[in-house]
């Protein structure tokens, strides 16, 4: 009984523990998966503008820290840290499309991969450049108070990050499927060739679509910062491919593939750890991803391709 | 054509005429190599050699040059990043050798690096000396490569037997990074160490990740769950507070203790109260110093306003021990082959080396005889020396 | 601009046997005064060794000297001999013309090699510099097959030289060197220069056999499936390698023997480019063309295009393998970490610079990147900077890269420019 009991404890602390790593590649992977989505472009810059959002979060936590502290409460800090680094990050969103994405609309795909493959790179060294080569450490926006609730331990900054990542997820549904711009976007994933021709300009929702990528990556890098407080410019490399692996995993244009994807790549990387000697952790979850593609090679969520691939 | 030749004729006069340097006759010069990490994975150590050896040009600088049998030679140093790359240190070594004929190479820091690297040093008879690098196989077999710091079959060991001593513990947990090579030598060292003191199976829980890896959850989960009673976890600095804080939060209470890897300013600042009270094992213990050591830490501090990390502490070493090699050399012949074997003849020669990271004497497989030094993070944050052992 | 244009014309009729014995001059003058004389003179500390990119942008001060230096020992050598020659060359090349191709290209080649060999051989570091681009612009010409022949994104080729380095490092290590891995050599280790190329090949093929991997559950269906089927295969060849303690895990390997100086790794360049280019022009390689441009059509035509697609894959993964071998017998030292994300990122700007579907675009690509990491080595962090930005331009300005979709025409290259001469 008491074995049990033990094995039950265990298993709900990796599950927490599981949610919570899934929660970060599940918002960047979807940010990856609009622009895959909608304008099948492998978005390589995406981990880096992940790192750079979370250069920005870390640059606006500290001012308002320094500026507020005391006299407005923790959380109003914390959302409006949240807000403003969005509207920032997003326009590095924007500057990556502008600049290296749309002067190559006709180029073949994989040229736009290596564009923002080394947009990345750039963003990387200038980082290095600008503030040196010591790693920052990102202040808690909240006090991390550790709970033991039965044998299984969390924090309330893990639940917070397990909410808000759901909450901001639903935010994306909402913003898809109810207005316009949602529309349009999905109108763009179904047929990029027709939909300009309706009068939906390519030139407006392709940077919208980084901006919102840019924007989640901006809440995931500050939720990222609370949980790991380490940043270093190459910390958006790793998490960029990870989730690009989300991203095709979940299938091409699926908000929900890719959020799904995200989540069992971060439950697949806890359990597998868990279950089978650590060492061969990289060994197996790969493996496993190997294997589901094997028999859905479209993904969770993937429509079929309708129209011939560009190259 | 004709205007063509006019213009060759005249792009060529223009150089010429603004080559200042032009038909002077070639100086002596003695040049130190530095292959060091300046991006990459590690730039921080990368830094923190470069930072050091300027230092240490700056007193040359001072002096007017390198005083060698009785005759100054002016010094430059020769600083190439290696980009924490394996193939990257071995161009930079080949480079540093061949085209700007270095008498002597301090670095690469990393073991990955510098076991390639040495290979290349030791064909060309030239010396290296690798200030962090802890994995035997650096040195192993070649004669022109030294270290300056203790072996991974050392520090292990020694870790071992200051936490039994200290804390009476026989069972241990370990974390460390499978895919990078450092961590994973000590952890396979200290776990033999442990197992030899307190039976098989004493090691409760072998736990690994891989690099850039932020979350270790799943493995802290294990750890608790095995009942260890101390944690052993060879990290680097920027994994270290993750470690540490991700510990706490899931339950663990004992203590953690680390290595050399983790003597870094930044692994305090980037962890803050929850690092306090740890234990690690090092080259080098930066607050309470005295002498040399004292002094070298606030003029870097000065300087760069951060402490040195031991990895400055070890290059301004390294450095020093490769100038005495080229005084106690006797002379500079100009002939670069000869003078870097006569360095590395002289190199191999001395013994009681004053460092300030401790006395260094060679054996033969160029590896210095050294203490390790018990450091505890202390309640203000800075690195107290609390014991050492020696061989 | 009139005057650059008549410049250009002026050398038109040059043979590319005219401008080797050009190259041939500069290296003698360069070997024989280099140092002693015209070094010394400009006040340069050695022979600058990269044309002096290297010191001029270290110390601005010496960019005159070093652009004098290129000026008397490159430049204005080639140039004079070169069309000082054009009677000579020209009459020789007419005469090679009328022999078979293939030998005639070996005459030009081994006269190439002659002259990089002593270009080279001025300097260790240029050796190293020459031996690993070689080994890139093996490696760059294997992706393009799979990348620009087949029209795929395969992110694989880090793992698939993991798997050679590793395969052809075992086998010399156990076959031929006394080592700690593995203990006394099993065969006599004069042996071991003469059997490389068998534990090579075995590398090789052990690449094209781990694609498989790859390529059976991604053929099945067109897309982007085969990106992070190939990622998470360079993934999971990494951590295997990482968990395998008897090869070195993540300490690595080392102490390969020296089995792999100038000659051997250009005859096995020459080689790849020479089977590569014959690949792809062949029916084979027109097929996977077909399949490329369109999978439906060209199955109706009758192109197996499974065995197709398999066959390439395999082939570009084979050659990938040997790039592996040779580069771990140069670096005498191998870890999984080196073939892993920045490997993939490296190769992949070197096919996507040079030019997707052309052998000669992967050789200019393997070429600029190698030679532009090496020179720019100076600027330290900026020249992550420099790099970035030439390929985002290079992308913009030519989509497909550098120089695409252009085959090597090795009779035109090699060919008498005599009657043109005559014509003008």
């Amino acid at each position: 009984m008491e074995a049990l009991i033990e094995l039950i404890q265990y298993i709900v602390q990796n599950l927490i523990n599981a949610l919570q790593r899934g929660s970060f590649y599940a918002v960047i992977s979807i940010g990856y998966s609009m622009v895959y989505g909608v304008l099948m472009l492998f978005n390589f810059a995406h981990g880096d503008i992940f790192m750079v959002a979370t250069y920005i979060g870390f640059g606006i936590a500290t001012l308002f820290l320094a500026l507020f502290a005391g006299f407005i409460p923790g959380p109003l800090i914390f959302l409006a840290t949240i807000v403003i680094t969005m509207f920032l990050a997003s326009w590095i969103g924007v500057f990556v499309e502008v600049a290296g994405y749309r002067p190559l609309r006709s180029a073949p795909r994989a040229s736009a991969a290596i564009t923002g493959l080394m947009i990345g790179i750039i963003f990387e060294t200038s980082i290095l450049i600008l503030l040196g080569a010591k790693r920052l450490s990102f202040p808690p926006l909240m006090e991390s108070i550790a709970y033991n609730v039965g044998g299984v331990y969390f924090t309330n900054v893990k639940v917070m990050i397990i909410i808000i990542s759901l909450l901001l997820m639903l935010a994306l549904h909402t913003f898809i499927q109810k207005t316009k711009w949602g529309m349009a976007m999905r109108a763009m994933s179904y047929d990029f060739l027709a939909v300009p021709l309706m009068g939906v300009s390519i030139n407006v929702i392709a940077p919208l679509t980084f901006a919102v990528g840019a924007g989640l990556a901006a809440v995931a890098g500050i939720l990222y910062g609370q949980a790991y407080p380490i940043l270093d410019p190459y910390m958006g490399v790793i998490i960029g491919w990870k989730a690009f692996v989300a991203a095709i995993l979940g299938g091409r244009g699926s908000i929900k593939g890719a959020a799904l994807a995200g989540y069992l790549l971060g439950f697949i990387e806890i359990f597998v750890a868990t279950i089978f000697p650590s060492t061969l952790r990289d060994l197996i979850a790969y493996s496993i991803i190997l294997l589901i593609l094997t028999y859905r090679p479209r993904g969770f969520f993937g429509m079929e391709h309708s129209t011939k691939l560009r190259l | 054509m004709k205007k063509i030749a006019c213009l060759v004729v005249v792009v060529f006069a223009f150089a010429m005429m603004f080559s200042t340097s032009a038909f002077s006759a070639r100086k002596t010069i003695i040049r130190i190599g530095i292959n060091a990490p300046m991006t990459g994975d590690i730039p921080k150590v990368g830094e923190g050699s470069k930072y050091a050896a300027m230092l240490w040009l700056e007193d040359i600088e001072k002096a007017g040059g390198l005083e060698v049998g009785g005759k100054k030679y002016e010094v430059d140093l020769v600083i190439e990043d290696n980009e924490s790359k394996a193939e990257s240190a071995v161009k930079a070594n080949t480079k540093m050798i061949t085209q700007d004929d270095v008498l002597a190479i301090i670095g690469p820091q990393s073991s990955k690096q510098a076991i390639p690297a040495g290979e290349v040093a030791n064909k060309y008879k030239t010396v290296m000396i690798s200030p962090w690098s802890t994995n035997p196989s650096t040195t192993l077999d070649r004669p022109y490569v030294f270290r300056g710091c203790f072996l991974d079959p050392f520090q292990g060991p020694v870790v071992a037997n200051f936490i039994t001593d200290e804390f009476g513990f026989s069972k241990a947990a370990v974390l460390y990074d499978v895919a990078s090579d450092y961590p994973k030598g000590l952890a396979e060292v200290f776990k033999e160490a442990w197992e030899k003191k307190h039976g098989a199976g004493s090691i409760v829980a072998y736990q690994s990740f891989t690099t850039k890896d932020t979350d270790f959850s799943s493995q802290l989960t294990k750890i608790v769950k095995s009942g260890a009673e101390v944690l052993f976890t060879p990290q680097y600095y920027n994994e270290v507070p993750l470690i540490v804080r991700q510990a706490k939060d899931l339950g663990w209470k004992g203590p953690i203790v680390g290595s050399d890897s983790w003597g870094s300013a930044e692994t305090v600042e980037l962890c803050g109260e929850s690092c306090y009270g740890l234990f690690f094992s090092t080259h080098y213990a930066a607050a309470g110093a005295k002498g040399a050591t004292k002094e070298f830490i606030e003029r870097y501090k000065a300087n760069y306003g951060y402490v040195p990390d031991d990895v400055a502490a070890l290059t301004w070493d390294a450095l020093h021990l490769a100038q005495q090699a080229i005084q106690d050399a006797g002379k500079i012949t100009g002939k670069i082959e000869t003078d870097r074997t006569a360095v590395r003849n002289a190199l191999a020669k001395i013994k009681n080396f004053a460092g300030i990271t401790g006395n260094m004497t060679f054996t033969e497989e160029g590896d210095p005889i050294k203490c390790a030094v018990i450091v505890k993070i202390n309640d203000k944050g800075e690195y107290e020396f609390y014991k050492s052992s020696c061989p | 601009m009139e005057t650059a244009r008549k410049f250009i014309k002026t050398f038109s009729n040059v043979p590319m046997l005219g401008w080797l014995i050009g190259f041939f001059a500069a290296v003698l003058i360069e070997y024989y005064w280099g140092y002693d004389y015209i070094s010394y003179y400009l006040g340069l500390p050695k022979i600058p060794v990269l044309f002096g990119a290297l010191i001029m942008l270290k110390e601005p001060i010496m960019i005159p000297g070093a652009i004098a230096y290129d000026l008397i020992v490159y430049v204005i050598p080639i140039l004079f001999i070169a069309k000082v020659s054009i009677f000579f060359t020209n009459r020789v090349a007419a005469v090679l013309e009328k022999t078979p191709l293939w030998m005639s290209a070996i005459i030009h080649l081994a006269f190439f090699y002659g002259v990089l060999h002593l270009w080279a051989g001025i300097n260790d570091y240029r050796v190293l510099i020459v031996k690993l681009t070689l080994i890139s612009i093996i490696l760059t010409i294997s992706i393009n097959v799979i990348n620009g022949y087949q029209g795929e994104f395969s992110c694989s080729h880090p793992g698939f030289m993991a798997i050679g380095a590793y395969i052809s490092s075992i086998l010399t290590l156990y076959f031929f060197v006394n080592d700690k891995t593995f203990g006394t050599a099993v065969l006599s280790s004069e042996l071991g220069p003469w059997l490389f190329p068998i534990a090579l090949i075995a590398g090789g093929v052990a690449a094209s056999l781990g694609s498989l991997l790859v390529a059976i559950p991604s053929f099945r269906t067109r897309g982007d499936y085969l990106a992070i089927i190939s990622l998470a295969f360079m993934f999971i060849v990494k951590s295997a390698v990482e968990n395998l303690n008897v090869i070195g895990g993540a300490r690595g390997m080392g102490g390969q023997p020296d089995y792999a100086p100038l000659p051997i790794i250009f005859i096995w360049t020459i080689l790849c480019i020479w089977v590569v280019h014959n690949f792809v022009t062949s029916i084979m390689g027109k097929a996977l063309n077909a399949v490329r441009d369109d999978e439906a059509a060209s199955e109706s035509m009758t192109v197996k295009t499974r065995k197709t697609k398999m066959t390439a894959f395999m082939f570009g993964a084979f050659w990938a393998g040997i790039a592996g071998g040779l580069f771990a017998h140069v670096l005498a030292y191998i870890n999984p970490g080196m073939f892993s994300i920045n490997r993939l990122a490296e190769i992949l700007a070197m096919v996507y610079f040079g030019g997707l579907n052309s052998i000669i675009g992967s050789i200019v690509g393997a070429i600029s990147i190698n030679v532009l990491g090496e020179a720019l080595r100076p600027l330290e962090l900026f020249k992550w900077i420099i790099i970035p930005l030439i390929l985002i331009l290079v992308m913009i300005f030519r989509p497909y890269g550098l120089i695409s979709f252009k085959e090597i025409n090795a009779k035109k290259l090699l060919r008498s420019k005599h009657k043109r001469e005559q014509g003008a």
